[in-house]
């Protein structure tokens, strides 16, 4: 008896979608099972007291023209038959990296930078430039034992400072370990951030979830929401199927799982095949909270206006590490989603969203005490980060219309990633193979991260397993 | 399909793959990768609409025969006569 689907895909985020894409446009019969209501994952929306608000991504990475016809975005967009002409994007104005007495600006023009570091560490311009060099002779995609990014950059910058402030922005846009970053990652995301440099979809991210479910539409995809994957069921080293919360068997011919290592490790619990990997090592430390604080247009004159993003840190030396705390708001991130593109164009209602780690397991305690204890900590925690980010940017906390804050927990329920970790466990599996030989990861946990991560890597999954 | 009618199809099938190509400029004996600066990712889609447009599967060791448009059409010409 023939299966329901040839490929059934766990998750609608960003690479499940692509994945289903790639899968529908070359005649898969394809099913995309997410358990939310919407689609996006990590990287969705929702809309409260009227307001689309955004979660996840504050910008995306590897900002080229269409005519950069090998570089990674319009890669994908040829591989999902979109056209790249008709994708309109905004591009970040300037962001910051701040350390206690020290700053490097840098915007989509790599110049910028390299003036930077040799303004703010006079004479480090020739070993910036060998790192750069080291770097494009450096191939992130062969197969290789961890490398450490951190001694790597030390190598070639003699300036630990300087080898801080480089790691913080690209440690905070994907790295899943604590302390240090895989050489590979870094120089993927050194390239996708620092070269290619952030931008925005002018439709936001609710623009481009639109975009790619109308393309996996037009291919005959199919999706099925709020389809919560109870069960992966198989029969010796195959998956034949799965079983949803609501009792519905589907058969598959493959399945593609992007709900991460540990979920799936999960959904395949009780079979008789063992993980080569231990399911506690899989779950990431890296979680974060976020507050967004949407203001009025005259709130414009006492906050800071000609930065997209600013990486700030309070402590000497980078501390990448989940805190003993809800959360640790001596470092994070300030994003002005409204600094992006045309200045002129702006809205007139602007937001300031603030994201710093935090523990996951803390949170979950004090959630297990009391939903008043949480709600108060929420607060609490709110409060020190927008106080934190002030700092920064200028005081804003009496104009505030409209403000929310998400946990780890909040995204745990979300996005399905275990302990809210974001970026996913640290332990990656770059082939996507599992015990089962029909059985393929996508997403983070194979490695990529950021939303041109995760699309390449639901593309590449589907390329290499599924259409040869 | 004769070679014309296939020469059309492959260069409809780019043009689909890349809205940047710019087919009149093709070389028919060169290396198409090299000439529109394509992934070997895109170079799987030609195989890939082949085989969904006229239920062509092309072996992966035969590959090296579809490099420019002219060995794509000598390749094709013969598995493409009935259609």
């Amino acid at each position: 008896m023939a299966a329901d689907y040839q490929l059934v895909i766990i998750g609608a985020g960003l690479s499940g979608l692509a994945a289903g894409i790639r899968a529908a446009r070359f005649g898969a019969k394809t099913l995309i099972v997410e358990q939310h209501h919407r689609a996006g994952g990590l990287n969705s929306w929702y809309t409260q007291a009227g307001r689309l608000l955004e979660s996840g991504l504050h910008a995306m990475t590897n900002c080229v023209p269409p005519e950069r016809k090998k570089a990674p975005l319009n890669l994908i967009f040829r591989q999902l038959n979109l056209s790249r002409r008709e994708f309109l994007i905004q591009e970040q104005w300037t962001s910051e990296i701040v350390f206690p007495g020290a700053s490097l600006a840098f915007a989509n023009d790599p110049a910028l930078l390299a003036a930077e570091v040799e303004r703010q560490f006079p004479g480090s311009g020739p070993a910036f430039q060998s790192l750069r060099e080291a770097m494009t002779a450096f191939d992130p995609y062969k197969p290789a034992p961890w490398q450490s990014a951190r001694a790597f950059v030390l190598a070639h910058l003699r300036e630990p400072l300087l080898a801080d402030m480089l790691l913080l922005p690209l440690m905070l846009y994907g790295n899943a370990e604590e302390h240090d970053m895989a050489l590979s990652a870094f120089v993927i995301l050194f390239r996708a951030v620092f070269e290619e440099g952030l931008f925005r979809p002018a439709g936001g991210i609710r623009g481009l979830l639109d975009l790619l479910l109308r393309q996996y539409a037009n291919f005959g995809g199919e999706i099925r929401f709020q389809a919560d994957v109870e069960a992966l069921l198989t029969k010796g080293d195959r998956v034949t199927g799965l079983r949803l919360a609501d009792g519905t068997a589907i058969s598959a011919e493959a399945v593609i799982s992007t709900a991460g290592l540990p979920e799936t490790m999960r959904l395949t619990a009780g079979a008789p095949l063992q993980w080569p990997q231990t399911a506690c090592a899989c779950c990431g430390a890296m979680s974060f909270t976020e507050t967004i604080s949407v203001l009025p247009e005259s709130a414009r004159e006492s906050v800071r206006q000609d930065r997209t993003m600013i990486f700030y840190h309070q402590g000497q030396r980078l501390r990448y590490q989940r805190p003993d705390a809800l959360q640790d708001a001596s470092w994070g991130i300030i994003c002005f989603p409204e600094h992006f593109g045309d200045a002129q164009a702006a809205e007139s209602e602007f937001s300031v969203r603030v994201s710093n780690p935090a523990s996951f397991l803390l949170w979950q305690e004090l959630r297990a005490q009391s939903a008043e204890a949480y709600r108060l900590a929420k607060q609490q925690c709110r409060t020190e980060a927008v106080a934190a980010s002030e700092a920064y940017v200028g005081s804003y906390t009496g104009h505030t219309l409209h403000q929310d804050t998400f946990t780890p927990l909040t995204i745990a329920r979300f996005t399905r990633k275990a302990g809210g970790a974001i970026y996913g466990s640290p332990v990656k599996v770059a082939s996507g193979e599992t015990p089962w030989t029909n059985l393929f990861l996508a997403g983070t946990d194979q490695g990529l991260v950021g939303i041109v991560g995760a699309m390449m890597s639901g593309i590449s999954i589907v390329n290499q397993r599924l259409l040869r | 399909m004769n070679r014309d009618d296939i020469k059309d199809a492959l260069l409809e099938i780019i043009g689909d793959i890349d809205e940047e190509a710019d087919l009149d400029a093709l070389d028919a004996d060169k290396p198409l990768r090299d000439q529109l600066d394509l992934d070997s990712m895109d170079f799987l889609d030609i195989v890939m609409e082949l085989r969904k447009r006229y239920k062509l599967q092309i072996p992966e060791d035969e590959y090296p025969e579809l490099i420019t448009l002219n060995s794509c059409i000598k390749y094709l010409e013969p598995k493409l006569r009935e259609i």
